[in-house]
Formats: C-alpha cells, structure tokens, sequence
C-alpha cells in the first residue's frame, strides 16, 4: 500500500505546475519568516511598534478610504542602501466629501480633547521620562524605554510621538514612503501581519 | 522544586547548538517536564526563529537584568506546548551587556519552577561563554565528527573540567553520515569518543529534514518519522536517566531493504 502511494506521489510530482509546488514549500515560509525579521532587526522597530504604526496608518487613512483593515500589509523592503516602506491596502472605495470632512472633523475633536486632558498626564510622563533616561544612562539603545513607556501610558497621542523621536532612522538607510493600491490581496494572506494581541498575550503568563 | 541546568556549548560555531537546544527542549516539554530555553547568543540570537517565535518576543534576557520587566514577562510560551517557554537574547546589544553573576542569578530563579533550564550558548570561549556556563550544573558539547569542530570541542571540554560547578558533561556528536562513515571518509562515532575520551548522550544523523523545519520555525522532534527527530527524542529520554540504545545508522541491507529505502527517501523529500 505505502509503496504504491509512494509511487503514485512520486510520479504525480511531475506533472504538477511548477508552482502549486512551491506553494506550501517551506523555503517559501522561510524568505517571509526571514524578511520580518531582518526588518525587526535592521530598524530596531518591535513587533510592538509595528503593531501600533500600523494601527495608527489605518486610523489615518480610513479618514479617505473604505478598506479592508484586516489584509493590510505593512512590509520594509530593501533596494540597494535604501529601506522603502511597502504598505498594500485592499481599497474597498474612496469616501466621498462629505464622509472625509465629517471624519476630519471627528478626529479634530478627539484631538482638542485628549490634549485638555493630556496636560496633566504629560507632565507625569515627562518626569517619569526623565527618571528613567538618569537610570540607564550609560544605556545607547533607547527602544526598550520605548516600549515600556509607552506600554504605561494610557493616552494615545503621547505614544504617537514616541517612536519617531527616540528611534532615530539610520543614517545609511533613509527612509522612504510608498502606498501602492489593492494588488496584494492573496499575498497579504499568505503573509500575514503579526497580530495584535500575541505578544501581549505570551508574555503575561 | 530544583530543576536541572545544563548548558549546550560547543566552542566552534556552526554545528548545531541551537537546533539541539531548541530540539532537547521541546523533546523534554513533550514528555510533560517545565523547561526553560535561555538564548545567550547576544545581539546573534537564533533560537527564537528556529522555535517560530520570533514575532512574539517583547522583552529580552538584557530588560531582565536591567529591571526593566519582571523574569516572568519575559518568557515567552511556546505555540504548542505551555510547558516550554524562552528567555530571549536582545539582538541590539553585545555579550559585554550581562555578566556571569547575572546569569547565574537567573537560572538559579528559574530552576526553583521549572525541572529543567536549558542554555543555548554562543559560539567562542570568551566572555559569552563564560557567562552562559555561569549557572549550569551539567553540559553538552556538541560537535560534528569534522577536524576543526572536535579540536575546539576538546578545548572547551578541558574549559569544563577545570569549572567547579560543572558536575558533568556529555558529548553529542551531531550531523553524522553513516555512508562516509562507512567508505572511512569520515571519523566513526567511536573515534571521535576515543579522542575526546567524553561520554556520550546522542549521535544525530544528518538530516534534510532540519533544513525544513527550520524553514518553518517547528523542532524536528515533531516530525514522528525523521531520523534525527527520533535521535533527539532518545537523548531527551538519556536525559531523564533512561538506557536508551543509540541509533543503528547503517542503512538497511539486502535488495528489498534497499528498494523500501530509495522510497523511504523520495517520501521524506516528498
């Protein structure tokens, strides 16, 4: 039995088109595996970060768009001493007007309040801030303090500044900004963002 | 609860330190055990990807000791089994960032809850070395039966004799191949024995298999029907303190074996 299933394997192997092949080949799994994390590594950005960066892009963007929130697809790609970010959103339609400026206007007031709000708490923050640079001053990598403060903080518009001010790009690798339209929908399947809640959720227990 | 530490070291790099911590790990959660995999490869840490966690580490061994998390937080839980959990290196520092007392400071709060705290360690007999071997009570030294892997296995196996806190160490002689073993093109595991005068605790045939399940980021020992899965399976079972045989490399003889063996191979590749 298994040798004839065996044989029939073998010979249906090369019938197959070449990519259904490498479809579910594990060097496949690997180069995706590889490119985030080479990414993680070449930025200094967390899982984390990431994971907010793209849930800031989204907040901005569903001001203008209808789009699939769940395939969009934040990549770093490398074209030669250049890092471009790649981020591919299936569109579902353009807002019209009217939607665009009811949520600009949505937003603004969001905005007007949590800064009435915020003073105080940046104050704290600020101190908070300014305790921990003393402690780890000799410390050249600041991304953890990142991660940490903004883990505390409640408030999302202090966090927003956060990763922008304290991990400085690179000075080789400048970094560039590109949206490209719809095209990646099977591709944002196989290559999945990470999710939101995992790493949150692994490292409680 | 006292569990066990064990190092994995080699001295030269390249033969397979994190796949086997990686692989004994998991064999041992499996087995219904609490482990614990430290990576002290600072700034070239590997385990998590060959564990596929790569995505999930937010704290490393570095905001440890430098109190920016609590150890617990730092754990990261396996996929698969909530036995198996990993401390990670930080890629962003170098191996100057922690000291042996720290180390040694962790794996001793580790071992009061888990059975078992096992430590990837870097390549070299530097400092990151000597601070991966900090805490451990036993070792294994991995190597392959090539030239150069076996001189610096040597060395580091004398580097272990003179550490106090080493009460023993085993070799593991990784990515045999019993077809160049046999056209004596390559040292046999009783050779590389003599030389290193080391008790063993596993021969690991080479394996295509461990290309793929690292490209996948799953430990080989989840793969049932992979040789070196098996072989790994049988060291975590030394481990624990069972006679286990080693592994009959040699391929089967005869016609019949041979025919069942070319398709035993198209299988795996296929």
């Amino acid at each position: 039995m298994g040798l004839f299933s065996d044989i029939y394997n073998t010979v249906a192997r090369f019938f197959r088109p070449q990519d259904e092949q490498e479809e579910g080949a594990s060097k496949a799994v690997a180069a995706n595996r590889l490119k985030l994390v080479l990414m993680q590594d070449r930025t200094n950005l967390t899982p984390k970060i990431l994971e907010q960066m793209r849930g800031e892009l989204i907040d901005l963007l569903s001001k203008y768009l209808e789009m699939d929130k769940e395939l969009l697809e934040l990549n770093f790609e490398q074209e030669g001493d250049q890092v471009a970010l790649m981020l591919s959103i299936p569109v579902i339609r353009a807002k019209d007007e009217d939607e665009i400026e009811e949520a600009i206007k949505a937003s603004r007031e969001e905005n007007s309040e949590e800064i009435g709000e915020e003073e105080n708490s940046e104050e704290a923050e600020d101190a908070e801030d300014a305790e921990e640079t003393k402690e780890n001053n000799e410390d050249k990598e600041q991304e953890e303090t990142v991660m940490e403060s903004s883990a505390d903080s409640e408030s999302d518009s202090e966090s927003k500044q956060e990763p922008e001010a304290e991990t400085p790009a690179k000075p080789k690798r400048k970094n560039s900004k590109k949206v490209t339209k719809p095209e990646g929908m099977d591709e944002a399947e196989n290559n999945k963002p990470v999710s939101a809640q995992e790493p949150e959720e692994t490292n409680v227990n | 609860m006292t569990g066990r530490v064990i190092v994995i070291t080699s001295g030269k790099g390249g033969v397979g330190k994190t796949t086997t911590s990686a692989n004994i790990g998991t064999a041992l959660a499996k087995e219904g055990y609490k482990v614990v995999l430290i990576d002290t490869d600072l700034g070239l840490r590997n385990l998590d990807l060959l564990l596929g966690l790569e995505n999930r580490i937010v704290y490393t061994i570095v905001d440890v000791i430098e109190e920016r998390c609590k150890l617990k937080q730092a754990l990261v839980k396996d996929k698969k089994n909530p036995n198996l959990s990993l401390l990670a290196a930080a890629q962003t520092r170098d191996k100057s960032a922690v000291n042996a007392e720290q180390l040694k400071d962790i794996c001793d709060k580790l071992k009061e809850k888990n059975d078992f705290v096992l430590i990837d360690c870097p390549a070299g007999i530097e400092q990151g070395f000597q601070n991966a071997v900090a805490g451990a009570s036993e070792a294994i030294v991995v190597t392959t039966p090539e030239m150069s892997a076996i001189r610096d296995a040597d060395r580091i196996i004398g580097l272990l004799e003179a550490k106090e806190e080493i009460k023993s160490y085993k070799l593991l002689l990784n990515r045999v191949r019993p077809s160049l073993i046999k056209s004596n093109d390559m040292m046999s595991v009783d050779d590389v024995v003599e030389i290193l005068s080391c008790p063993l605790i596993g021969i690991i045939p080479e394996d295509t298999g461990i290309i793929t399940s690292t490209n996948k980021g799953e430990p080989i020992v989840n793969d049932e029907n992979s040789m070196a899965g098996k072989a790994y399976r049988n060291v975590a079972q030394r481990i624990l303190g069972e006679e286990v045989p080693f592994l009959d490399l040699d391929e089967p003889k005869g016609f019949m074996a041979k025919i069942k063996n070319v398709f035993a191979k198209l299988k795996a590749k296929v």
